[in-house]
């Protein structure tokens, strides 16, 4: 039976090339994928560009990344698909193609992917009577924002990707499609399936495949309940996948690494942020991860199968970035004895100095974390006893309009304003912006996707 | 019946979307997902996480493999990019599940963990 081998080159930014390398160097596989972008991300490259037009994507990547693996990659035909063109994908095509003259990779040609930014169709949409929902709050429409939006970038599918690898493209550049993407685009090439019947449940398992391995690490023992078991973790291997023709799949890693890959890390990826596990909506189809099976083969490899999908939505996730003030914080760390009744007074100190400048409570957006105490679970777990407390670390962030008003807040609960005995603090950081979301979605017949394919000059 | 902690159960892992946070929760086998599957209700963790979670409770079933996903709406201070949590995307989330109270039948022998 056919198959087609992927590996994941990264599940984040920035992101270690050499992990990278260490897949093309003892990985034997057909394609990599490269996972760039977070929610933040978009939002932030948008403005990076605002700045300077020749910017906008994830530029450790691009550069350094590409100038190590692009050689063994290209010389071993293995193929390559990233989402670190971000906000300017022909800007990342020109960086690429010229690291490949510079690397004598004549015959390199670069695909980009265009159509994810629909920042210019909000406005059309709009009048043709669409709301832009936020799917988060339920607010009705973007009136509230408009005027201070950013960025508006569609979760585009494979449909481009899978245009370019048909032209022959060695590297394919994007923006925000959805991670697995990444994926299921050169499954669908290779395997010349197409969106529609009877290829749903194969494209279900292929989105699935892409959702454990796109998170790089993750699926291979990072971020797992069992690390005190993982083996090597600072020498943690990358995952691949072995995809057959039957949309069934091996999750397995680059041999010879550290990590492991086993029924349960193969789990904790496939329920990590996926919702309904029946509907996990994605550009491309729908999967439902409630009828697959796992089989752990041993020697890092698990075997999946049964994945069922359903057809892809008529609709796309948008994600429109606005600017949304500034947040402040400070952090200072309090000593025995007493230490919470030290971090208690400190807090005390703070409301009452914000008091006497004017300003009410209610109305402010502040944060206080009792580092140690209540930062994390809050209150879920019970407060220890004082006497057993060796520090507490006091954390206060705010939010405002203004990065002065911000800064100005925090600077209330801060040392140097009466309080206790032994504080240890250290250089303030910076307030920053702040690019808040609103996930909404978008009619997919709005998202006019199309690619070009770029060689070496 | 005697109460444990659901990290004798089961293994937990969280993510983030926006301003909700899910929390999987893996059973370490077919016994324990059954006495799960019955006692972690949308309102039994609406209550256990407090003011953590502000928004509704979904509870979605993975009898295929032993998993419960659960979903917390408005439980992240507006989601990544604005909150003001220091764990911006609720990687921590998983950890507070496992301290939730779940019964179990009087002398059940439980799955050791995996």
């Amino acid at each position: 039976m056919r198959k087609i081998r992927l590996g994941a080159g990264s599940g984040w930014a920035p992101s270690d090339p050499m992990l990278a390398l260490e897949l093309v160097e003892k990985g034997q596989v057909d394609y990599l994928g490269f996972d760039q972008l977070a929610e933040l991300t978009m939002a932030v490259l948008q403005i990076t560009k605002a700045r300077d037009p020749k910017r906008g994507y994830v530029w450790q990547h691009i550069i350094d990344g590409m100038k190590l693996i692009l050689p063994p990659a290209h010389k071993k035909g293995m193929r390559i698909i990233t989402n670190g063109g971000g906000v300017n994908c022909e800007e990342a095509a020109n960086q690429v193609l010229s690291i490949a003259k510079e690397k004598g990779l004549t015959d390199l040609k670069v695909g980009i992917v265009r159509g994810d930014d629909v920042l210019n169709k909000l406005e059309d949409c709009r009048k043709k009577g669409w709301k832009f929902n936020n799917l988060d709050t339920g607010e009705e429409d973007i009136d509230r924002i408009r005027d201070r939006i950013v960025s508006a970038h569609a979760y585009i599918g494979s449909d481009g990707i899978i245009g370019a690898l048909g032209e022959g493209a060695n590297v394919v550049i994007t923006g925000r499609v959805s991670d697995n993407a990444l994926f299921v685009a050169p499954i669908m090439h290779e395997f010349g399936w197409k969106f529609e019947e009877p290829y749903w449940d194969l494209i279900g398992a292929a989105v699935t495949v892409g959702h454990i391995i796109e998170c790089a690490s993750w699926c291979c023992g990072q971020n797992s309940v069992l690390w005190e078991k993982v083996p090597k973790p600072w020498a943690i291997g990358y995952p691949m996948a072995e995809f057959y023709e039957d949309g069934t799949a091996i999750i397995t890693k680059v041999p010879g690494t550290g990590g492991m890959v086993n029924e349960w890390t193969v789990k904790e990826q496939l329920v990590y942020e996926v919702h309904d596990p029946r509907n996990y909506v994605m550009p491309d189809g729908i999967a439902d991860m409630t009828t697959l099976t796992l089989e752990d083969l041993g020697d890092d490899r698990v075997r999946v199968a049964n994945m069922t999908g359903k057809p892809r939505p008529d609709t796309l996730k948008v994600q429109i970035g606005y600017s949304d003030g500034f947040i402040a914080e400070n952090l200072t760390i309090i000593g025995a004895p007493k230490a919470l009744s030290k971090a208690k007074r400190m807090e005390e100190v703070g409301w009452e100095r914000l008091k006497q400048m004017g300003l009410k409570r209610e109305n402010l957006e502040v944060r206080i974390d009792y580092i140690g105490i209540n930062s994390l679970l809050g209150p879920v777990v019970p407060i220890p006893d004082e006497d057993s407390i060796n520090e507490i670390g006091f954390r206060v962030a705010a939010k405002a309009k203004t990065a002065a008003e911000a800064q100005m807040i925090v600077s209330a609960f801060a040392v140097l304003t009466g309080t206790p005995v032994g504080v240890g603090f250290s250089a303030p950081r910076q307030p920053r912006p702040v690019i808040a979301l609103w996930p909404t979605l978008i009619p997919r017949e709005e998202v006019l996707i199309d690619f070009v394919v770029r060689e070496v000059s | 019946m005697p109460k444990v902690l659901l990290r004798e159960l089961a293994y937990t892992r969280s993510g983030d979307k926006g301003d909700i946070s899910n929390v999987g929760i893996l059973a370490f086998d077919k016994a324990n997902f059954e006495i799960l599957r019955r006692q972690v209700t949308p309102q039994k963790v609406k209550e256990h996480y407090r003011d953590l979670v502000k928004g509704e409770v979904e509870v979605y079933e993975m009898p295929n493999i032993n998993a419960l996903q659960v979903v917390m709406h408005n439980a992240l201070g507006g989601g990544a990019t604005k909150t003001l949590r220091w764990d911006e995307t609720g990687k921590s989330m998983c950890l507070a599940m496992l301290y939730m109270e779940i019964e179990v039948p009087d002398g059940s022998k439980l799955a050791e963990p995996p």
